[in-house]
């Protein structure tokens, strides 16, 4: 639909990693590894589910979660995060990041109060966005604090064991 | 065909200017703030070649006083009128930002007006796209009560059709609440901002410095405020979404959502969903997992994701039809019901029970959030707008018992006492006043205080609560639920059950209206 509505010839697939993959529209279904093209096919079936056809062996797909653009597919069981771009949300994208510039401390804080269990990171760890750094017990459940950005943890305020009030400062990151 | 007559000239003049109205030189400027034009949003909503626009001619009102510029241009800076989204008759207005600044004027507001008036008399969704300066100062107070007029006609269509507003530029004042009081509200990240008064303002009264992204960003009022409903990055994914959304709701509140045909190709038993709960009941997990395992594939299409993420809300499809979802999320905050999470539920329980909307229930609470803060707060005025939501809906309600629904925060998850039709308990269920710790404390506290060994004496105890009292079958044998039930064939019998409810029929006694705890 974004084609012929907003004249878009080409698709990217912008991987959790930052890799970009592009798409002509309409779409082939050909890929090119190395010098060769190669035909892919999608199918879904009763038995197989979604799979991938390609030299006659089928590989399975999942899409786990999906929301707009933004997709997590499981792959030959490898899971893969990547949201669809157009050129221009990707030109968006650039200006938007150049206007940011400078990088910023992340403040983890607890979300109620509670008990800390456990420390997962140490001071100098880097982090990736959802990943767990404190594992807090409260409401008689241990809640996993995942860092919301991906950074370098500059400062940990938590220790195991005590008890932490609302807005306490749980881990500082730096962020990349 | 010849148009070489006289009465054509003009016609055509016309026409002329308008086209020359819209430069490419404004689109540029939109372009390069990362927006799209008002005519782009629009034919980008609506399906090929259906968009009639109407007042497209019409020219701002004359100044009751000479002070500032007021541009002489057709359509008076607003688009107006009626197509199909997914072949569905759905009215819109989008303000025009490169026109006076979008601002409102008192023609721009009866244009506004009159399509509200249509969409209500039609029975049709509306869909507001702004992008607007505020009100036009050079119009005085005739301009604000054209908003008056909007707000009014929000609020008198408010339950019977739905009102959709997409935030794509600024909304500052007055304009914030034409936006507030609609059902749903979808912003753009970075480019859209909303605020009753702005950063200048705060800064001059306050003496406070925020920016506009930190004041009124689309991530702030996604995730604190609780304003926004749905963002995205950029203005085509939310344009996008929105068909997708739409594709939910019923027209109006008569008629029945949308049903989709049904592709059969989700099973209607899942073994997934056994091993989704951990057996540890401190352990968290994904609600979401279990809604995904639940509803046709890939049709959850979730509402107010990043505020009181606590609860989750949202649509999904159920052998092609429509339901609403709400499930406590053990992942975030334990799960528990709070002040924001109460008041996100409730709102979303009303709009579902507008719209003809089922609603499914998944559970997994460990009771409302303790503490200073929440009860100095409110707790108990919003928790109860949770409670009076559930219990005044009369459409078809189901609860799934997934683990823990212990105390008050039972009773307000669509127990069946409160009006729920059917509720289901997965054997994983513990169904309590409270938690076997807390319970333990309480009932054996002396003998607990003379034990040589507290700690084992504790432990014995709790596991003998949770094998004797915390647990769904003597619920399910005393009839407070109504069948325990595997997790493998949940959907089967949330379907059956669905089924078996679809002509559920409730009189409410006449009344104005019930007095919801605000």
């Amino acid at each position: 639909m974004l084609n012929d509505k907003l004249g878009i010839k080409k698709l990217y697939a912008l991987s959790s990693e930052k890799r970009k993959f592009s798409f002509s529209l309409p779409l082939k279904h050909k890929i090119k590894i190395g010098k060769r093209n190669y035909e892919i096919k999608l199918k879904t079936d009763e038995k197989y589910g979604t799979y991938i056809l390609w030299k006659n062996r089928k590989y399975p797909v999942e899409v786990v979660r999906s929301r707009q653009n933004k997709y997590e597919i499981l792959f030959n069981d490898i899971s893969y995060t990547f949201s669809v771009e157009t050129p221009f949300s990707l030109q968006r994208m650039k200006v938007l990041s150049s206007s940011k510039g400078k990088t910023e401390q992340e403040f983890v804080k607890a979300p109620m109060p509670g008990k800390i269990i456990d420390v997962l990171v140490r001071e100098g760890s880097n982090v990736l966005r959802g990943e767990p750094v404190v594992i807090l017990e409260a409401m008689k459940m241990q809640n996993e604090i995942q860092s919301p950005v991906n950074g370098k943890v500059v400062k940990v305020a938590a220790k195991a064991n005590n008890n932490v009030m609302k807005d306490d400062l749980l881990v500082e990151i730096k962020v990349d | 065909m010849d148009l070489s007559g006289k009465s054509y000239k003009a016609f055509i003049e016309r026409q002329e200017a308008l086209k020359k109205q819209y430069s490419p030189k404004q689109a540029e400027k939109q372009h390069s703030k990362g927006k799209l034009t008002a005519h782009e949003r629009i034919s980008l909503l609506f399906d090929s070649g259906t968009f009639e626009e109407i007042y497209t001619y019409v020219t701002p009102a004359d100044q009751p006083v000479e002070f500032g510029k007021v541009e002489r241009t057709f359509g008076d800076g607003v688009i107006v009128g009626h197509g199909k989204v997914n072949g569905r008759l759905v009215f819109a207005y989008a303000q025009d930002f490169t026109i006076m600044g979008g601002s409102l004027g008192v023609v721009h507001a009866k244009k506004i007006a009159k399509i509200q008036e249509m969409a209500l008399k039609m029975g049709s969704p509306i869909i507001g796209i702004m992008d607007s300066g505020g009100a036009r100062i050079q119009e005085g107070v005739a301009s604000l009560s054209g908003y008056a007029t909007i707000f009014h006609n929000i609020i008198h269509s408010s339950g019977i059709i739905p009102q959709i507003s997409v935030i794509m530029g600024p909304a500052a004042g007055g304009a914030v609440y034409s936006p507030a009081l609609t059902d749903f509200v979808f912003m753009v990240n970075h480019t859209s901002y909303m605020f009753v008064t702005g950063p200048n303002v705060v800064k001059e009264v306050l003496n406070e410095d925020v920016t506009f992204e930190q004041l009124g960003g689309a991530e702030i009022h996604a995730s604190k405020s609780g304003v926004a409903h749905m963002i995205y990055d950029d203005e085509e994914n939310t344009i996008l979404a929105l068909k997708k959304f739409l594709s939910y709701l019923p027209s109006n509140n008569v008629e029945n959502p949308p049903v989709m045909a049904d592709d059969g190709s989700c099973s209607d038993i899942n073994e997934k969903l056994r091993d989704i709960v951990p057996d540890d009941p401190n352990k968290a997990y994904d609600v979401k997992d279990v809604i995904n395992n639940i509803v046709d594939r890939n049709s959850f299409f979730e509402t107010a994701e990043l505020f009181a993420q606590s609860l989750v809300t949202g649509f999904a499809k159920l052998k092609g039809k429509t339901i609403g979802i709400v499930a406590n999320q053990p992942k975030v905050l334990a799960g528990v019901l709070d002040i924001d999470s109460s008041t996100k539920g409730a709102r979303f329980i009303r709009f579902c029970d507008a719209f003809n909307i089922p609603i499914l229930t998944l559970e997994d609470v460990p009771g409302f959030l303790p503490g200073v803060d929440q009860e100095h707060s409110g707790i108990i005025r919003h928790g109860a707008k949770m409670l009076f939501a559930y219990a005044e809906a009369t459409v078809p309600k189901i609860t799934v018992i997934l683990r823990k629904a212990y105390g008050g925060a039972f009773i307000v998850m669509n127990s069946k006492n409160l009006g729920g039709d059917f509720s289901f308990a997965w054997p994983s269920a513990e169904i309590a006043v409270m938690g076997p710790d807390g319970a333990v404390a309480i009932l054996y506290r002396k003998e607990l205080a003379v034990s040589k060994n507290p700690a084992e004496l504790k432990k014995q105890l709790v596991k003998k609560y949770r094998d004797k009292i915390a647990n769904p079958f003597i619920a399910d044998e005393s009839g407070y639920i109504d069948e325990v039930i595997d997790p493998a064939v949940t959907r089967k019998k949330i379907v059956s059950a669905f089924n078996a409810l679809s002509n559920k029929w409730v009189k409410v006694p006449s009344r104005k209206h019930g007095n919801m705890p605000l």
